[in-house]
């Protein structure tokens, strides 16, 4: 069946990523009529499979000026309009035995210039602020790293451009655009929950698809021409350091330590691969062993920590225009004006950049369409504070002072996760504040919360809006619970079981290439469950 | 401190071997780490469920034709015939009272609203005859309010598939409101221990029959006799409907009463049961087993004729996977399973995984191979065994009950 | 098998990764079935310590409710320390300050010193029904608890006095930690120590000085005091085990549970030197029967009907056997085995008002227990057990020594060895 809606949005944007997300909000913010187009959920690409370091831009001072200076820029404002999704923790950079210890001097007035903040300090004191780095270092800076949760911040961008009047569709993919000549008026989308077609048009079509918006582009008719980097990371069962631990030399391999909510998380490699491999984000062996080898090395801790997930991303890196071999390839950000590029208009591409420019990127394309559709007036994202992130009326000492009253837990861990968004959800109550999921404390209120508010479909959406499954039992007993509360909602029970063999099937997937040891034991217990017990069948329903 | 039998593991295959040995007055020494698997027990105990991915009718003929490795081919159709009918008396003895046929099985439901097929049966639960019917036309599913490890409208959705009418009902009693102020404790034990004692339970009947009026049969989680028995056989005499029972979430109830007469059983035939001790080596001499050493007892080493090894699969840490290897972690005993780490897992989860086939490496006669030779008075038995997905075929249970049983034997011969 | 080693965070193995999250652990806790308010072995140990890594605010003063009785551990298939992560994390993150009271009840020798000097005044005071309730009302001691009395001659004088001296008779020799109890409570129970180990053949000696092993300092947050006596203690068991080649047992199963467990566990100190050879009485004992080193023959006319209950820090060492294995042997003896379950008293911790409903809810499926059979008296390892049952019950307790003591035909067992 084809729908075709003849509303027609100032902008249409594809990909809710946090560039997505974030254009969707400042595009709205500036008085635009926006629809925001997603194939599976907010945040399922990029931008939910990275590292989720808040740079300080030290990582980039030596190799790339202007990424640096972007970066404690965007750091700094996040803190302030998004201190919910963001983990002031510090970052250290640590020189090994084995590291040329001239390189710290070199790296110091790097930053210096960037405009970043550092601190020399002595390896006794790095060993006292960070227990756990590796002892044996012989050198450390201290600079403002952090950690940024990209589930939580691409959320609140999307709550605050909803709420700023835009519509948001996800399980909506772009099959095709429409388009009048050289301009390009409208998308032609697949609704994946009811398996239908349905167009809608926009003066103005914004590909903000990541590394999928080479594709995109090509259903436009242009190219851009993208170099895929597979970046894989593993996940350790729970927080070994506080701070951000790099090591002080060259970007390499894995050697970066970021600690962030229950978890932390070693990472990255990089390795290119083909376009069509893009959506195939397996792990393999080999690169766990390099994350673990590496990893022990910036903290000898991790040598017995649980891992407890592996997980791979792609970054989008474009190729410049005059270099199509992809040997010049830039990190920095990349708007597109397909009008004057290639003759195409009503139709850019914003891509490249990082987690961390997400708002610059946005703030960029925002200014370019204003441009275009002759709208007058200011980008406000920089200091508007997102959802969630007002300044809390519950200090989170108030909260725990009290002695145990039976939600604690998952009070303090809704705080964490949704800022001064917590307040809507309800509290007091027996039965709301029992947990779905143990590990990460999540009450049946803030499943209902997420649920009801936060465009929820499935169960892996409802994972990444509130942490259920991501503990150490990867939803050997909430997934069953948080399936039966999906189920209440949506009244579709029949879907609530695929559901819940997709969803053990999603976590499988992570844990496939580190199940070993306690891995192995768990998961053959909850096969027990699910199988033996319940008796679940992917094609049971 | 010296026994006549050392069982390493005090599972259901443990413990029933051990039960077995002591009835034929062996002095007997179970040494259990922790509780065991019997604590999730759905309620049943599978022979053979599935064969092929279809739902065996006869698990008896099926076996026959099961491959040479599995562990029944090795006990024997002859023994295994013998031995299905001595199990649930051996049971029945500890006072645990199971219902089925082996060579015919039987359906229960699960919390999904499936028919699955098993062997024998709690008396907790209902036995359906057929995997396509459900006998009634009208039911209500209660659930306690609170209580989040019954999931009422998956129930509810498995039986639209059988033309029931079913409505969802749930209910709070002022027994539970302590426990749920706890946000994670309403489990099923500790509503469960509210019917322990106490007189919950007239109260509680008589609400199931107020809410079942007008439907003709009532849904209820097996949330019934954790320390006591026969609480869920009281209410079904209470309630003046059928009342068909339905495992939840773990722990399991049945389960861990099971676990607690089993052990009764076995202490009161002059067992000695130690938990949360654990095995940590062997004394071997000339291919035998003189001693083990555990945690708790030390220097003062545990002796005895024969031992059986009875520590489970990977869950309960019977077998021991690394990043590169597999290995028993007690004794060192040969591993029956890939070498190649790569091999272990499929990537799809519902696949027949293979690390569920390993297991402990034995000779025709169950006794466990180190290095290749047999050690002679150290017999393997229950899911430490290599050679058959329990969980695929639905042979569980049956699995430990006969090979421990068959092990049993070996040793009084 | 091989350890699995988790402890980046402390010094104990802290294990909490090792959880599988299958909840057996919530079935077997005492505290949890009576008060709700508890969250439980499984939050409060391995799911809480997760969160508490990621910021100490999850820390929560509820888990003082837990009895440290490690019931928990025994029931976990996968060997987490649920206790020792809840008592170390106690330790780490508890903001409150010991109460004078917890002090008093903490220190359980420097009272002892006191009160038994002063035994025939200080009895009947504590006793005294106003005295009881102005200890409810201001030191918040619930008004129900019994005082153990205290001895008027301590343990150590009477040794020294009447004792120190036959014991250079012998060929053996090992070192006994007698722990507060014994010293200022109930010295009988050492007294008959002395009698069966001379009658086995072993001179019994004093360590240079022992201090109290520090269980209630612990369990009520005075921790930097009970490292201190931990390492005192260490010292005096080497002098003992190490220099002069002399194990050291003790009739106090909580005492050589800390000494041997705790030590290294929640206080960090080492015992490695001394951990294999500082043991119980009985186990020590049975070591020597079993080995065929050593047989007692007990008296002809001695018939009790005796019940043994199981104290939790016995359950969890899995030492038991020993001592019923001993009485066992004492062919007069009619042997009931209770269930194993916690009496609720847990040390210190039903001595506070707070706990005193808990702690008697706890006991009660055991009181019952011992009511309904029908016995002479109840036989156990565990001082404070002894004080809860004999409270809450009409029974009798007896240390299995002291049962042992009563039925052995001393001038039998000497013969034995000395031809
Ligand atoms: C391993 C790794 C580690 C990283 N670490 C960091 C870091 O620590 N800090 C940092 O700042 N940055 C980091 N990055 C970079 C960062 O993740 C990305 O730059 C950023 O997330 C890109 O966001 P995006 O919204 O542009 O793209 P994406 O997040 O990929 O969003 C694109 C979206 O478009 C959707 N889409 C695709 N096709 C269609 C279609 N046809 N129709 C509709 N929707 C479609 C996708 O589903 C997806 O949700 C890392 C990247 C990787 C791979
Ligand atoms: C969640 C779950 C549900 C199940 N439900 C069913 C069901 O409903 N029906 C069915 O037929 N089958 C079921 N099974 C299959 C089950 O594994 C078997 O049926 C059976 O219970 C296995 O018994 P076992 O005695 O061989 O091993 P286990 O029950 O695993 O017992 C092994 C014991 O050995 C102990 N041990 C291990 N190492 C040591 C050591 N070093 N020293 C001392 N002790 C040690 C462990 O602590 C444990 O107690 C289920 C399994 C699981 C995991
Ligand atoms: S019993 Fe052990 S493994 Fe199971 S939930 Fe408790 S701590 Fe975890
Ligand atoms: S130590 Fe005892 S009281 Fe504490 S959690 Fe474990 S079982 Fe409960």
């Amino acid at each position: 069946m084809n729908k075709n809606i003849s509303k027609e949005y100032d902008v249409i944007i594809i990909g809710g990523g946090a560039t997505g997300a974030g254009t969707a909000r400042d595009c709205a913010m500036r008085g635009l009529s926006v629809l925001l187009v997603e194939r599976h959920d907010f945040a399922a690409g990029a931008t939910g499979r990275n590292h989720g370091l808040l740079h300080s831009g030290a990582r980039y001072a030596v190799t790339d000026h202007e990424s640096a200076a972007e970066c404690i820029k965007e750091n700094m404002i996040l803190r302030r309009i998004a201190n919910h999704c963001v983990e002031e923790n510090d970052g250290l950079f640590i020189t090994l035995p084995e590291d040329d210890i001239s390189f710290q001097s070199q790296f110091v007035d790097a930053c210096k210039t960037a405009g970043i903040g550092t601190e020399i300090i002595d390896p006794d004191f790095a060993r006292h602020i960070e227990p756990s780095v590796n002892p044996n270092l012989i050198g450390a800076v201290k600079v403002p790293d952090g950690s940024v949760d990209p589930f939580r911040l691409t959320m609140s961008n999307a709550l605050d451009a909803r709420i700023h009047g835009a519509v948001l569709l996800t399980q909506h993919e772009v099959t095709g655009v429409v388009k009048e000549q050289n301009r390009v008026t409208g998308v032609e989308l697949f609704n994946h929950e009811i398996k239908e077609k349905v167009k809608y048009y926009g003066k103005i079509i914004v590909n903000a698809g990541g590394i999928w918006g080479h594709h995109i582009a090509n259903l436009a008719g242009v190219s851009i021409n993208m170099f895929p980097a597979k970046g894989s990371l593993l996940i350790f069962g729970h927080r070994v350091n506080k701070m951000v631990l790099n090591r002080c030399r060259k970007p390499a391999n894995a050697d970066i330590l970021v600690p962030g909510d229950t978890i932390c998380l070693i990472g990255t490699t990089s390795e290119r691969i083909p376009y069509d491999q893009i959506d195939n984000m397996f792990v393999s062996r080999k690169d766990v062993d390099v994350l673990i080898r590496e990893g022990v090395k910036l903290s000898p801790a991790l040598a017995a920590t649980r891992i407890l997930r592996a997980y791979a991303g792609v970054r989008p890196l474009v190729a410049a225009d005059n270099d199509p071999s992809g040997r010049s390839i830039s990190r920095g950000i990349v708007l597109l004006d397909h009008q004057e590029r290639d003759g195409l208009s009503g139709f850019i591409t914003i891509t490249g950049g990082k987690l961390m420019t997400y708002r610059l990127m946005a703030e960029e394309a925002t200014d370019l369409i204003c441009k275009k559709l002759s709208v007058d007036k200011q980008c406000e994202t920089a200091e508007k504070s997102l959802p969630g992130a007002e300044k809390s009326e519950h200090p989170l000492s108030i909260a725990t002072e009290k002695v145990y009253t039976g939600a604690n837990i998952s009070q303090k861990s809704a705080k964490d996760r949704h800022g001064t968004l917590a307040k809507n959800i309800s509290n007091g109550d027996n039965y709301e504040d029992s947990l779905v999921c143990e590990c990460e404390g999540v009450s049946i209120a803030e499943v209902k919360y997420a649920v009801n508010e936060l465009h929820v479909n499935d169960l892996i959406d409802l994972r990444r809006r509130t942490r259920v499954g991501m503990g150490t039992c990867q939803g050997e007993l909430c997934a069953c619970r948080a399936a039966g509360l999906l189920c209440e909602s949506s009244e579709k029970s029949g879907k609530a079981k695929d559901d819940l063999a997709n969803f053990l099937q999603e976590r499988w997937k992570g844990m496939l290439p580190i199940t070993w040891g306690e891995g192995i034991n768990e998961i053959q217990f909850t096969s027990w469950i699910y199988e033996g017990i319940y008796g679940l069948k992917p094609d049971n329903n | 401190m010296k026994f006549d039998n050392i069982i390493i593991g005090g599972g259901l295959s443990g413990l029933t071997c051990g039960i077995k040995l002591a009835e034929q007055g062996k002095k007997c020494a179970i040494v259990s780490s922790g509780q065991s698997a019997i604590h999730f027990f759905s309620g049943s105990f599978d022979l053979l469920g599935k064969m092929d991915g279809q739902d065996v009718k006869n698990p008896l003929e099926a076996i026959k034709i099961l491959p040479d490795t599995h562990p029944y081919q090795r006990v024997g159709i002859e023994n295994i015939s013998r031995l299905v009918v001595e199990a649930p008396r051996l049971l029945d003895r500890a006072g645990l009272n199971f219902f089925g046929k082996a060579d015919e099985n039987h359906f229960v439901l699960t919390p999904m609203g499936i028919m699955k097929p098993t062997w024998l049966t709690i008396d907790d639960f209902t036995r359906f005859e057929q995997n396509d019917a459900f006998p009634w036309k009208k039911a209500v599913i209660l659930n306690f309010s609170g209580f989040l490890d019954f999931h009422t409208l998956f129930v509810q959705d498995g039986l639209k598939k059988y033309g029931v009418d079913t409505q969802i009902k749930n209910f709070a009693m002022k027994e539970f409101e302590a426990i749920r102020r706890n946000p994670s404790e309403m489990r099923s034990t500790n509503i469960a221990k509210v019917f322990d004692s106490g007189d919950a339970l007239d109260e509680f009947a008589q609400k199931v029959n107020q809410l079942s009026e007008g439907f003709e049969v009532v849904l209820l989680p097996a949330v019934f006799g954790l320390f006591t028995k026969n609480v869920a056989l009281n209410l079904k005499a209470k309630v003046n409907k059928p009342v068909v029972l339905l495992p939840a979430i773990p722990p399991s109830v049945p389960g861990i009463r099971s676990q607690i007469l089993l052990r009764k059983r076995f202490e009161e035939l002059g067992g000695t049961y130690f938990l949360g001790d654990n095995v940590e080596e062997g004394t071997f001499k000339n291919n035998r087993l003189v001693a083990v050493q555990t945690n708790n007892h030390g220097d003062i080493k545990l002796e005895a004729d024969q031992f059986v090894l009875a520590s489970g699969s990977f869950y309960s840490k019977g077998i021991v996977a690394t990043r590169e290897k597999l290995y028993e972690p007690i004794l060192g005993l040969d591993i029956d399973g890939d070498t190649d780490s790569e091999k272990w897992l499929d990537e799809k989860f519902f696949n027949d995984q293979p690390y569920m086939h390993y297991g402990v490496k034995t000779d025709s006669g169950f006794r466990a191979l180190k290095n290749g030779k047999p050690i002679e008075n150290l017999f393997v038995a229950g899911s430490v065994l290599g050679g058959a997905n329990a969980l695929k075929e639905g042979s569980g249970a049956g699995i430990s009950l006969l090979t421990s049983l068959h092990v049993a034997e070996q040793i009084l011969k | 098998m091989k350890k699995e080693m988790f402890e980046p965070f402390n010094s104990s193995d802290n294990n909490f990764e090792q959880c599988v999250k299958c909840t057996i652990c919530t079935v077997y806790c005492p505290v949890l079935e009576v008060n709700p308010d508890y969250p439980g072995p499984k939050q409060s140990g391995p799911d809480g310590e997760r969160l508490r890594l990621k910021d100490q605010n999850f820390y929560d003063e509820s888990l003082k409710l837990c009895l440290n009785c490690k019931r928990c551990e025994v029931a976990c298939p996968h060997g987490v320390k649920i206790g020792d992560i809840i008592q170390l994390a106690r330790i780490k993150y508890s903001k409150k300050k010991p109460k004078v009271r917890d002090m008093i009840l903490a220190n359980t020798d420097i009272v002892g010193t006191m009160a038994s000097t002063f035994a025939p005044i200080v009895n009947p005071i504590v006793a005294l029904k106003p005295v009881r309730l102005m200890m409810d009302g201001v030191l918040k001691i619930d008004h129900h608890r019994i005082f153990p009395e205290y001895a008027g001659m301590r343990f150590e004088t009477w040794y020294r006095r009447y004792a120190a001296s036959k014991q250079t008779d012998f060929k053996k020799h090992v070192s006994y930690f007698h722990g507060c109890y014994v010293n200022y409570n109930f010295p009988k129970q050492g007294k008959d120590l002395i009698k069966i180990m001379n009658a086995a053949g072993y001179g019994v000696h004093l360590l240079e000085k022992e201090k109290c092993c520090g269980v209630a300092l612990i369990s009520n947050g005075l921790i930097k005091q009970a490292t201190k006596q931990a390492r005192h203690n260490v010292e005096a068991f080497k002098k003992s085990i190490v220099d002069k080649n002399m194990p050291v047992i003790s009739t106090s199963s909580t005492c050589i549970f800390t000494i041997r467990d705790e030590y290294p566990h929640l206080l960090g100190v080492k015992n490695d030197e001394i951990r294999n050879e500082s043991e119980l009485a009985t186990r020590f004992l049975f070591r020597l029967i079993d080995s065929g080193k050593l047989k007692l023959v007990f008296k002809k006319d001695y018939r009790k009907r005796i019940a043994y209950h199981t104290p939790c820090h016995m359950e969890k060492l899995g030492w038991s056997v020993y001592s019923t294995a001993l009485l066992k042997m004492i062919p007069g003896i009619d042997f009931v085995s209770l269930e194993s379950r916690c009496c609720g008293i847990a040390g210190t911790y039903g001595f506070k008002k707070e706990n005193y409903k808990t702690s008697q809810g706890v006991g009660k499926p055991l009181f019952d227990q011992i009511e309904s059979s029908d016995i002479d008296f109840v036989a156990t390892d565990c001082e404070t057990c002894k004080w809860q049952i004999e409270m809450s019950t009409t029974k009798k307790v007896e240390h299995p020594i002291s049962i042992l003591a009563e039925a052995l035909d001393v001038e039998a067992t000497v013969k034995l060895w000395q031809k």
